[in-house]
């Protein structure tokens, strides 16, 4: 159940209308949003000549809590609860203690605005909020091919699997938010290294492997009563997503996110991550579990 | 000792905005940062007034004064309500609330919207409590 969401925003990528689609979320129980907005430390750190730029802090402040009252109006005018945060540092560090503070059962965040080389330097947003949280990241996104729209994002749902022990999360937070989706397409993306030998056989043969675990998923989520097809596609797996996302027309990308640490991810890269950043479509990120 | 005033807001600059105005009246402020600590507060040991902000971390002010004003034993706590959500959309909510539970709130006696002058706010805890 999806009680209560942190919304994390730099109002540049999400405003009040991407607020405003999650509301569908109410049909499973959510209640209670808390706004959050996330000063990060060097835009106001200390430079030489000028100091610590306490005026600019409290302008993007005020600037924020200006928005928030004003979303947070709206919101309580409908019967809900609202929260708000407004903190100076490390994105991440804010919002991992935002979640526990508030107990928040999702999170929402906007694409990252960070170039690959900053990424690399600092690293990602994305990958330091799911590495620190158990709880799902929806990182949200207006519809593919209009940016000025967010639509129902978790109508029909593109489930990517990689079989690991966050993908069959993903399985369950479906089944778990069934009342607001209306088909699942489960697909997994053969990797092309798998079938490049010289034989048809072992194409087709990973093809039949990967389908038959595809409807084992497919027959969870049918049995819930959620319409589910599954879909087996070659390639790259991040291009894979993204193609198949587009074909089968989804609204959102769900996937359950890798668990290798830090400094694993930042050299090798990872999957969730990429499609996360690059993606056209909202993509939801389930932790694995935690111990 | 003055009349215990119990000011609840999460912003630390406003607590002490308050808190210095109710000393230099005469009451007793003590503080709380949201609806959540303020009701554990209030029902150890009920004070004479609350001054309640409304967009809080945890619990919000609106929730808080729904809780209090549904709680016989509480109802009768006096109220302030200072904060920068305007009072049209604190009313709407309540009434939003009390369709989904069948139980209305009377409302609030004294509302004020931020920004607060020292003297708006010292004359309105005068008038809730003397």
């Amino acid at each position: 159940m999806i009680r209560k969401l942190l919304f994390v925003t730099k109002f540049e990528e999400l405003g009040y209308d991407a607020v405003k689609s999650l509301l569908s979320l109410r049909e499973v129980s959510l209640e209670h949003v808390v706004f959050m907005y996330v000063i990060e430390r060097d835009k106001v750190a200390f430079r030489r000549g000028v100091g610590y730029q306490k005026s600019e802090e409290l302008r993007l402040k005020e600037s924020a809590n200006i928005r928030f009252i004003d979303w947070a109006e709206r919101l309580f005018e409908i019967g809900m609860e609202v929260g708000v945060y407004i903190q100076v540092g490390s994105m991440a560090a804010e919002v991992a203690k935002a979640v526990a503070r508030e107990e928040a059962d999702l999170v929402v965040i906007g694409r990252s605005q960070k170039s690959l080389l900053e990424q690399f330097y600092s690293g990602s947003t994305v990958t330091e909020l799911v590495r620190r949280l158990s709880v799902p990241v929806l990182v949200y996104k207006p519809v593919p091919d209009n940016p000025f729209a967010f639509g129902k994002p978790f109508q029909r749902p593109l489930l990517a699997t990689d079989w690991s022990p966050a993908s069959r999360r993903a399985v369950d937070y479906l089944i778990a938010i069934k009342p607001l989706v209306e088909e699942v397409r489960v697909v997994n993306v053969v990797d092309e290294e798998r079938i490049s030998g010289d034989s048809v056989m072992q194409a087709q043969l990973a093809r039949k492997d990967a389908k038959a675990r595809l409807e084992e998923i497919c027959g969870r989520l049918q049995a819930a009563g959620i319409p589910a097809r599954s879909h087996v596609y070659v390639g790259r797996p991040a291009e894979g997503v993204e193609k198949a996302a587009r074909e089968c027309q989804a609204t959102m990308v769900v996937l359950g996110s890798s668990s290798k640490n830090r400094w694993v991810e930042r050299w090798i890269g990872s999957v969730p991550r990429e499609i996360a950043e690059s993606s056209a479509f909202p993509t939801l990120l389930i932790a694995p579990e935690r111990d | 000792m003055g009349k215990r005033v119990l000011v609840v807001d999460d912003d630390p600059d406003v607590r002490v905005f308050n808190t210095t105005v109710l000393e230099e009246h005469g009451y007793s402020p003590e503080e709380a940062v949201n609806g959540e600590e303020a009701l554990q507060a209030i029902r150890a040991a009920p004070p004479d007034l609350v001054v309640l902000d409304v967009l809080m971390p945890r619990q919000s002010g609106i929730r808080l004064y729904r809780a209090l004003k549904t709680d016989p034993a509480l109802q009768a706590v006096r109220i302030i309500v200072m904060s920068g959500i305007a009072r049209a959309s604190f009313l709407k909510s309540q009434q939003a609330l009390a369709e989904f539970d069948g139980r209305p709130v009377p409302e609030p006696e004294c509302y004020l919207e931020k920004p607060v002058d020292a003297e708006v706010l010292a004359a309105a805890v005068k008038k809730a409590i003397g």
